[in-house]
């Protein structure tokens, strides 16, 4: 018996160099076995893991991330050993963004039944460990076909099943059929979102979903534009995440212009459509606030702070990523990024992508429900100890989480500036200098100063 | 109540797009004498300072003073169908209370819009001394501006009675821009005490840029660390100018 498991492990350790020093006993090399077949494990061309293999921290987290996400990739992949899933979809679709505009799209099933609603809910994600998270993303099988966004057939069935489930308001029970056993390979990488197995879809059968009442209403009016069915859904308390999830289904919009929209952009779209829309109707022609406010939150390796300021509205996202993370891996110093527009808006895409707009929509609904106006300057400091990105979903959820709180208030911006300091690990000078507003509000004067 | 009537489109859509870049929602005080209007930024850096007299219309009758605020990129979308030929009449709908706005050309057309509630904040004319006047052309204005932005968000303006000197410093190159007295791009300079002062350029670029359809030949004015004035010399009877809060410098 033991030798036969010694064979195990020189056998594991063979198919799984990357991470053969920590195969170290059986347990371990069974656990991870990846001769239950299809599992193939790439690495980038060029990327440190292709040294590393987990072992030496290379990337400079303080773990090893691909490691992380490929033990909970093989304890799913354990579960779906077969061609066939029976599980319940949180509900949750996917729709990819490779060949625009042929992408795959399809269901997200886990090999779990029950309420299974957590998996694809980002929105109660917030306090979660990392490990619990990779499970949720791992834990979703992606069944897919090949559709074309701008040509979405009616009556196609796999689309027709994908919508189905995009519309439901609870789990929904789904029995899959792939083509081939899912799994497939595995990128061993420090630096993509962590995702489940995929494979084709061959049928679909799903149990007769509960549809949300008030996204049916909106996906039945052909004559509702995509972003007004958005943002009456969203001011009819639907989560954000159930609105995007639909509208990359192709739910909304005018019948001819319905479309699939790959999930990334689904995200940008919506945060971006309902704070554009909070900004101009809720917050513009309100009051501004009266003195310095400043909220924080910590999660996961990551420093939120917002300082809001007594002025018209503006809004500017900063990052700060600290040497050995994300976007930072190789640099000796901290790497800064920022984004802003002022009153009248911006006229181009931000530059750091979907997490500027889901921060906006954060940042938007709080001043809308106090029915105020502010400039507010929304800062995020990422330590090593973020080992992966997640989405932009932590950026929209910590901010929100952080302005729910009480925050502290000044009567002038240098005591606020203390504060923020106080909260932070780089300098605030450091801050000020990436800061188009901050540098504003100190350096620029203003008319009213000469009107008297 | 009011009607005015301006044969040179071209004139009062250029003009209404250099306001546009300082207030969107613009409050206009309509009298006897002409149309006037004085207006901060939303984030009270930037001042606009308009009018334009009676004569300047080919048509005026206003009874007495009163206030109308539109909305300027609303009122520019319906003014960009007016051709080079057309009249346009505008005017405020008594029994409805809204704008109106005819265009006669070969055919006539008139649109309503909406007025919305004036603002009844009242900008006073901020007293400052200048001790700096410089006159050049706004082609060359833009010239130097454009170049100044390659490298930085400010530029430091610095004038004595021989030269104007623009200064940027970026965090990796810096521009020096000279204009000296006698060369073609400085019509005259004036200065009581050499000066200097710093200033946005994104404002000062939108400014330029947007006042540029309107005039030829701008005069600034300016103090060691006091706003800057810019006075474009309109076609018409009137003024168009600016004021812009300065940046203090850090070093």
């Amino acid at each position: 018996m033991k030798i036969l498991r010694r064979k195990i492990l020189k056998k594991v350790q063979r198919e799984l160099p990357w991470i053969n020093h920590i195969l170290s006993d059986e347990k371990v090399a069974g656990d991870l076995n990846p001769s239950a077949p299809n599992l193939e494990i790439h690495v980038r061309d060029g990327s440190p893991c292709l040294i590393c293999r987990g072992s030496r921290m290379l990337c400079g987290k303080t773990r090893c991330p691909a490691v992380t996400k490929l033990y909970s990739f093989l304890r799913v992949k354990n579960l779906v050993n077969s061609d066939k899933i029976f599980g319940s979809s949180p509900p949750g679709v996917f729709v990819g963004r490779i060949g625009y505009p042929y992408v795959y799209a399809g269901p997200l099933v886990p090999p779990v039944l029950g309420d299974t609603s957590l998996f694809d809910t980002p929105e109660k994600w917030v306090g979660k460990t990392i490990e619990e998270i990779i499970d949720f993303r791992t834990g979703l099988i992606r069944g897919k076909f090949l559709v074309n966004v701008k040509k979405p057939l009616s009556g196609e069935r796999f689309l027709d099943r994908t919508l189905e489930i995009a519309l439901s308001r609870d789990s929904v029970n789904t029995e899959v059929l792939f083509k081939r056993k899912p799994s497939g390979s595995f990128l061993f990488d420090d630096e993509v979102q962590p995702m489940g197995p995929s494979a084709p879809l061959l049928k679909i059968e799903v149990e007769n979903p509960k549809v949300d009442r008030r996204i049916e209403k909106a996906h039945g009016d052909s004559d509702l534009r995509a972003e007004e069915a958005i943002l009456d859904l969203y001011k009819g308390e639907v989560p954000v995440s159930r609105i995007q999830r639909a509208f990359s289904a192709g739910a909304f919009g005018l019948k001819r212009q319905r479309r699939l929209v790959p999930t990334r952009w689904s995200i940008t779209a919506v945060d971006s459509s309902i704070s554009r829309r909070l900004i101009e109707d809720d917050v513009k022609d309100k009051p501004v606030i009266s003195e310095y406010r400043v909220y924080s939150f910590n999660y996961l390796g990551n420093r939120f702070v917002i300082l809001a300021m007594p002025s018209k509205w503006r809004y500017e996202w900063i990052e700060a990523w600290y040497p050995g993370t994300l976007w930072n891996p190789q640099g000796g110093s901290i790497a800064i990024g920022s984004d802003w527009e002022s009153y009248q808006g911006r006229t181009a895409y931000a530059s750091l992508g979907g997490c500027y707009y889901a921060v906006r929509l954060a940042v938007a609904e709080a001043l809308s429900r106090e029915r105020r106006q502010a400039g507010v300057v929304a800062m995020r400091e990422i330590h090593p100890s973020f080992i992966m990105p997640l989405g932009v979903w932590i950026n929209r959820e910590c901010v929100r989480e952080a302005l729910k709180q009480e925050g502290e208030k000044f009567d002038t911006l240098s005591e606020a500036l203390t504060y923020v300091s106080s909260k932070f690990s780089i300098s605030i000078d450091e801050w000020i200098k990436n800061s188009a507003l901050l540098k504003d509000a100190l350096y620029q004067e203003r008319i009213t100063k000469y009107l008297h | 109540m009011f009607r005015m009537k301006i044969s040179d489109s071209k004139t009062f859509k250029s003009v209404l797009t250099a306001i546009s870049a300082i207030v969107d929602e613009a409050t206009f005080n309509i009298g006897p004498d002409g149309i006037k209007l004085r207006a901060m930024d939303p984030s009270r850096v930037a001042m606009v300072d308009f009018e334009m007299r009676r004569t300047s219309f080919d048509e005026y009758e206003v009874e007495d003073e009163s206030k109308v605020c539109i909305n300027l990129s609303e009122l520019l979308k319906l003014l960009k169908r007016a051709g080079k030929d057309d009249v346009v009449e505008v005017s405020l709908d008594k029994e409805s209370g809204r704008f109106m706005v005819t265009m006669r050309g070969r055919y006539t057309r008139t649109f309503n819009m909406p007025t919305l509630e004036v603002s009844e904040e009242e900008v006073p004319e901020p007293r400052i001394t200048f001790n700096v006047r410089v006159t050049l052309t706004t082609s060359d204005l833009q010239d130097v501006l454009k170049d100044a932005a390659l490298v930085s968000d400010n530029v430091r303006i610095e004038a004595n009675e021989e030269d104007m000197v623009m200064v940027a410093k970026g965090d990796i190159a810096g521009a020096k821009i000279e204009i000296k007295k006698g060369s073609d791009a400085l019509i005259s300079i004036e200065a009581k005490e050499p000066s200097k002062a710093t200033f946005s350029l994104s404002y000062l670029s939108e400014i330029v840029n947007a006042a540029s359809d309107t005039s030829d030949i701008v005069t600034l004015e300016f103090s060691t660390d006091m706003p800057i004035r810019l006075d474009f010399r309109q076609r018409y009877d009137g003024k168009l100018s600016y004021l812009l809060a300065p940046r203090i410098e850090v070093e």
